[in-house]
Parts: C-alpha cells; sequence; structure tokens
C-alpha cells in the first residue's frame, strides 16, 4: 500500500499523494482526512475491464465515470468516479517527472470532469481580485502571454486546464507555466537553469516559485479568445510596436460554440458520458460572463511590449472601433 | 470500432504537389453533385474535406493530452493510433491530407497514420524540379536551398523541436524517399496519380481519382469540376477571399502558375544533374526522365 505523504489542493479538492506534484499548491498535512481524492501507483494488469465508449481511441479508454490512458514508453493511467487518479510506470526508465506531466493535465481534468466540474483548455490570471481567462487552440501562446502579464502584476490561477465553478469563480489549479525554447529565449529568460518539462524536451517548466500565483479563488470577470495576428509591416519598429486588441463581445451563441470547442477534451466529454453537463455549464458561463477575441502580436517581444499597455480587466478599453459605426459616423458627417 | 462505410482516405503527397488541388477537385465535384452547400466554392470556408493528419489538435483529440508534452520519439510511434474514430464528430470528412512519409525514424516501423479502417490513400506526384520551384515561392527560400532539400534525408515541415505549432513534426525526408515510402507500403490501398497528368490528362486522371475514392463519377460533373478548379478559377477564388488561409507568410499567392516545367526552365543545370543522379531510380520509375536530352 502507498504511503500517502503529500497534500495538495487544486481546483477546489484536496489531493493527497503518494508522488510529488509540485505542480499544484501545497496543503499542510492532515492525517486520514475525508473526502481527498488519492493520487496512487496501481497495477493496471488489475484494472477491471469495462465496456468502453464507441469515442475510445487506443489511447483513451472511456466510459461513465472511467478515464484510462494508455501512453507506450511511459505509463498507464485511471482515472475512477471523480475520486482516485492511479498510474504506473512503462519501466524504470520512465521518471516521476514524466508521470506528473499526465497525472497533473490529462489526470486531473478527467477527474474534475468525473466530479460534474466545467473543466475548459485555457490559463487564468488574477489581479486586483478578478480573473480573466484565456482560451484558445494548442500553441496560440497563452503561456508566453500569461509570463509576459505576470510582469506587470497579475497572477497565475491555473494554466492548461481551469475550472469554472456555478458561481463564476475560478479556482488554483495547475501552477505552472511551460514555455517553448523560442518563447524563453525571446523573454530573456535564464532557460540553462530551467528544468525542461521533460527530460529531453525543449520546453521548460516554470513552478510556483518562480511565478506569482493565486492561493484563493477569483470571480470571473471576462473571457478572451486568443488570436495570433500576423503583422503585415515588415519594419521591425512597427512589429515592436503591435498592440493587442480586442474586438466587439461576442453573441452568446458564438460564446457557447466557442467553449464548448475549449472544453478540456471533448472527446472525454462524450466518452465519459458528460456532455449534456458540459453543455448546460457552458450556457450558463456564455449567459454569465462576457467574452471577447483578444488579437496579440505574432511576435513574442511585441507582446511583451504591448502587454504594458493594456487591462484586460477593462475590455472597453482595448477594443478597437466597430468598422461599421467608424464608417456611419464618417458618411453622417 | 469502425465500421467499413464509414471509412476515410489519405490525400498524400510532398508538399507543393498538387494535394490542394485535388482537394480542391473533391470539394467542387461534391458540391456539383449535389452534396455540397455552397453556391460557389468559397476556398477558405469550404475546402474541409477532412483535417491534414498533423494537426496538433486533431492528435491531442484523439490522444487525450498535449502533445507538446511528448518528444518526436514518442509522438511519432502513437500517432499511427490516432484516426479510428475520426468519422465519429466529421462525418463526410473524410479526405485527410498529409505530407508525412509513411514511416519516419523515429515511428518504430510503424506507419505515422493510422491504417485501421483507412479505405486507401492517393498519392500525388509531381517532377521533384517543379517542386523545387514551387517550394521556392511557397516558403521564400532560393532554388538552391529547395533542391538541397528535396535531397535531404532528415527533410521535414516543422522539424524545430524548440518552438509549437499548430501542426507536429512531419518527417519526409528525401524525396524519392517520400514517394517509394507511400508507393511501396503494402498496408494501404494506394492510387499514385501525377500532377503532370492532372494538368495534360485531367478528365481521365481525375475520373480514375473520383473512382478510387468512392465520389460521383459522371463524365460530364468530373469534367465541370475540373472546369471550375482550373487554376486561373483557383487564382480569381484566392483573389475573392483575400488570400487563400494556407498560404504562409512572405507568400504572395497559393495558387501562383500551376504549370509544369518550370524547374527545367529555372534551375540550374548543374541542379537538374544533381537531382537527376541522386534520384534516378525513382525518376526513371515514374517516367520523369527530361526527353530533351539537356540533362
Amino acid at each position: 500500500m502507498s504511503t500517502l505523504n503529500f497534500q495538495y489542493q487544486a481546483f477546489g479538492f484536496n489531493l493527497a499523494s503518494d508522488i510529488l506534484l509540485p505542480e499544484l499548491s501545497e496543503k499542510l498535512l492532515i492525517a486520514n482526512e475525508q473526502n481527498s481524492i488519492s493520487v496512487v501507483s496501481g497495477n493496471y494488469g488489475n484494472w477491471p475491464s469495462i465496456k468502453a465508449s464507441p469515442h475510445s481511441t487506443q489511447c483513451l479508454q472511456l466510459a461513465a465515470n472511467e478515464w484510462r490512458l494508455a501512453l507506450e514508453s511511459i505509463g498507464w493511467f485511471r482515472a475512477v468516479a471523480g475520486e482516485s487518479l492511479e498510474y504506473q510506470r512503462w519501466d524504470d526508465s520512465v521518471s516521476n517527472r514524466d508521470l506528473r506531466t499526465f497525472l497533473v493535465t490529462s489526470g486531473l481534468g478527467a477527474l474534475a470532469i468525473q466530479r460534474a466540474c466545467l473543466v475548459l483548455h485555457g490559463t487564468a490570471l488574477e489581479r486586483n481580485g478578478e480573473a480573466v481567462l484565456l482560451l484558445g487552440r494548442p500553441a496560440t501562446g497563452k503561456s508566453t502571454l500569461s509570463w509576459c502579464l505576470q510582469q506587470h502584476g497579475w497572477q497565475l490561477v491555473s494554466s492548461e486546464i481551469v475550472v469554472v465553478d456555478k458561481n463564476m469563480k475560478i479556482w488554483p489549479g495547475i501552477q505552472q507555466l511551460k514555455l517553448w525554447h523560442d518563447a524563453a529565449v525571446a523573454l530573456d529568460l535564464d532557460w540553462q537553469h530551467l528544468p525542461s518539462v521533460r527530460r529531453g524536451l525543449k520546453r521548460y517548466a516554470l513552478l510556483g516559485d518562480q511565478l506569482n500565483c493565486l492561493e484563493s479563488a477569483a470571480p470571473l470577470r471576462c473571457i478572451y479568445q486568443l488570436m495570433r495576428e500576423r503583422q503585415q509591416s515588415k519594419s521591425e519598429a512597427d512589429v515592436l510596436a503591435a498592440s493587442i486588441k480586442s474586438a466587439q463581445a461576442f453573441s452568446q451563441q458564438h460564446a457557447l460554440l466557442v467553449l464548448r470547442n475549449n472544453a478540456f477534451h471533448a472527446r472525454v466529454v462524450r466518452g465519459m458520458e458528460c456532455e449534456q453537463q458540459l453543455f448546460m455549464q457552458a450556457s450558463a458561463l456564455a449567459r454569465s460572463v462576457p467574452f471577447y477575441s483578444l488579437r496579440v502580436p505574432d511576435g513574442i517581444r511585441a507582446m511583451k511590449n504591448a502587454c504594458a499597455m493594456v487591462d484586460l480587466l477593462d475590455p472597453a478599453s482595448i477594443q478597437e472601433p466597430n468598422i461599421e459605426e467608424v464608417n456611419k459616423g464618417e458618411s453622417d458627417a | 470500432m469502425l465500421e467499413q462505410n464509414h471509412g476515410y482516405w489519405y490525400l498524400a503527397s510532398y508538399p507543393k504537389s498538387g494535394n490542394t488541388w485535388c482537394r480542391v477537385f473533391i470539394t467542387e465535384l461534391l458540391r456539383l453533385a449535389g452534396e455540397g452547400y455552397a453556391e460557389e466554392l468559397n476556398l477558405n470556408n469550404d475546402i474541409e474535406t477532412g483535417a491534414i493528419a498533423s494537426s496538433r489538435l486533431w492528435l491531442d483529440d484523439q490522444l487525450g493530452l498535449n502533445s507538446c508534452d511528448l518528444s518526436f520519439s514518442e509522438l511519432d510511434p502513437l500517432r499511427g493510433s490516432a484516426g479510428q474514430t475520426a468519422w465519429l464528430f466529421a462525418e463526410g470528412e473524410r479526405f485527410h491530407k498529409v505530407h508525412d512519409a509513411f514511416k519516419s525514424p523515429d515511428s518504430r516501423n510503424r506507419p505515422v497514420v493510422s491504417t485501421a479502417g483507412c479505405l486507401g490513400a492517393v498519392y500525388i506526384m509531381r517532377h521533384p524540379e517543379d517542386v523545387a520551384v514551387s517550394l521556392s515561392h511557397f516558403f521564400s527560400w532560393p532554388l538552391e536551398r529547395c533542391v538541397q532539400f528535396l535531397l535531404d534525408p532528415t527533410a521535414a515541415l516543422v522539424p524545430s523541436e524548440r518552438v509549437g505549432g499548430h501542426q507536429v513534426r512531419q518527417h519526409m525526408g528525401r524525396w524519392d524517399q517520400h514517394v517509394c515510402s507511400w508507393v511501396d507500403q503494402r498496408q494501404l490501398p494506394v492510387l499514385i496519380i501525377r500532377y503532370e497528368d492532372m494538368l495534360c490528362n485531367g478528365s481521365t486522371t481525375f475520373a480514375k481519382l473520383a473512382d478510387f475514392l468512392c465520389l460521383p463519377v459522371e463524365q460530364v460533373l468530373v469534367d465541370q469540376a475540373i472546369a471550375n478548379t482550373s487554376i486561373d478559377k483557383l487564382k480569381q477564388l484566392e483573389e475573392k477571399v483575400g488570400g487563400f488561409a494556407e498560404k504562409p507568410e512572405g507568400c504572395n499567392r497559393f495558387f501562383r502558375s500551376g504549370r509544369s516545367g518550370e524547374g527545367a526552365e529555372q534551375l540550374s543545370i548543374p541542379q537538374r544533374q544533381q537531382l537527376a543522379a541522386e534520384m534516378a531510380d525513382v525518376i526513371k520509375r515514374f517516367g520523369y526522365e527530361r526527353v530533351e536530352g539537356d540533362v
């Protein structure tokens, strides 16, 4: 039997783990605490057979309250009924860092869905007691922008996966930013002394002690869908002077569509029969919180410069004028 | 898990060999046959024949993880297990573009694309000299760099481990290795079509393509689809949408000339000789020797 030596909090849950998870916020050890999620090593050979959902793939086995991930050369992972997260390493060459990478993202995300949470693929930051949520496709620059915003007083609430509760609050979750080598260099970080996300990857992990992280839930002020904007101008000065802009708020219908598309692994939601739950939660969020697109410069240095001049808590201050209204105003004049 | 009648195909090619033309043709043929919706083809909205096999978003959904957290040597062996259930969410989008070679040095001798449930692959091939010229315009590279790229056994798209991106690394290897990886594999039925035949003998070539892909084969529809997707028409359509979405930064227009024989005009004699000498077997096998005896 594993010893659950480590205790954490994430997404409002308590976790008791037999493996160190520095990506999560530590919690004081309380013996035999009830209702904790256990994160423990297991033996996948003993896991009972399941009737897999047709949404399952070779890597992912899904059923109601059951999520299993099999990663060749890394290990096997299982989340059950929102109560436990089990893992087995492929062989002794697999490090704890390898396991953690998938436990705290895919595993914890699946577990939160099983606990009836709205789980989105994004990054949340807080300032002055309010949070903003950045959504976007993989590699759109959510982590890079988050690091830049940290230099201007923002605190990280959660990265990669974000849980929004029914009161529209965001809970501290994964407190780690992962930056690609090009971003680390462009941001003048001492990348040679940063740990890799995993051995051999040119992608670095910035953990809680290198970040400003929020320790309590924060109300969600607004949501941005992040888009990188290619600069038409070739002038270096113009490129560096590019700004961050938002557009008019999305309609609720469009916001709902974007939220559904940014659900943390739509396939997992469907495979665990939680699609109705997602629809209800995303609808409520689309009704309650304004949603904008956010166009950020493609260049990392330009993005860093632009962060000094925007207040994401005040979307109106960074909105581009509505072209139709400008044209109308001009013709009226 | 996957029934045959919900199967899918690959449209495989080395880049700049006519893959997009095939996808536009398929879209237009389906539209003419009444299976599409748009009144006129919109290049940026309607060419949704299926996700590219290297789409990170698609792979992340299939694998249930963030593929940025995997090295090339971990991801490539897994990629073959993605795709089997794509039809569940993308019915109708069954023609997946792929630029990867069938296997990569990291894929442990497995295909980097799923073969389960796949009904076949169309391999679209173009003379390597013309590919070099087209690559040069597309990537804004000098011709010499493009020639060396075609001869590079490690050539890949999105090759860097230092940056993320919407697509994962796609190993291609040398042009002749890429060709052989697809046409000589035995796991999928394959239809080989040459870009030059699409140009010069379009009616027959596209009819074969339609037949292989179980698309409408009425010759009148095929011919009309060819006419509606001629290079001049595609240039007009690109202008209409203010630039094709798949055009990279720095590239003036995606649909440029479409001609065959530009390589012979623009490459130097030593460059042409190098391509011909180093890839002689495949060039001969697919009838790409220049007949003028000028190399």
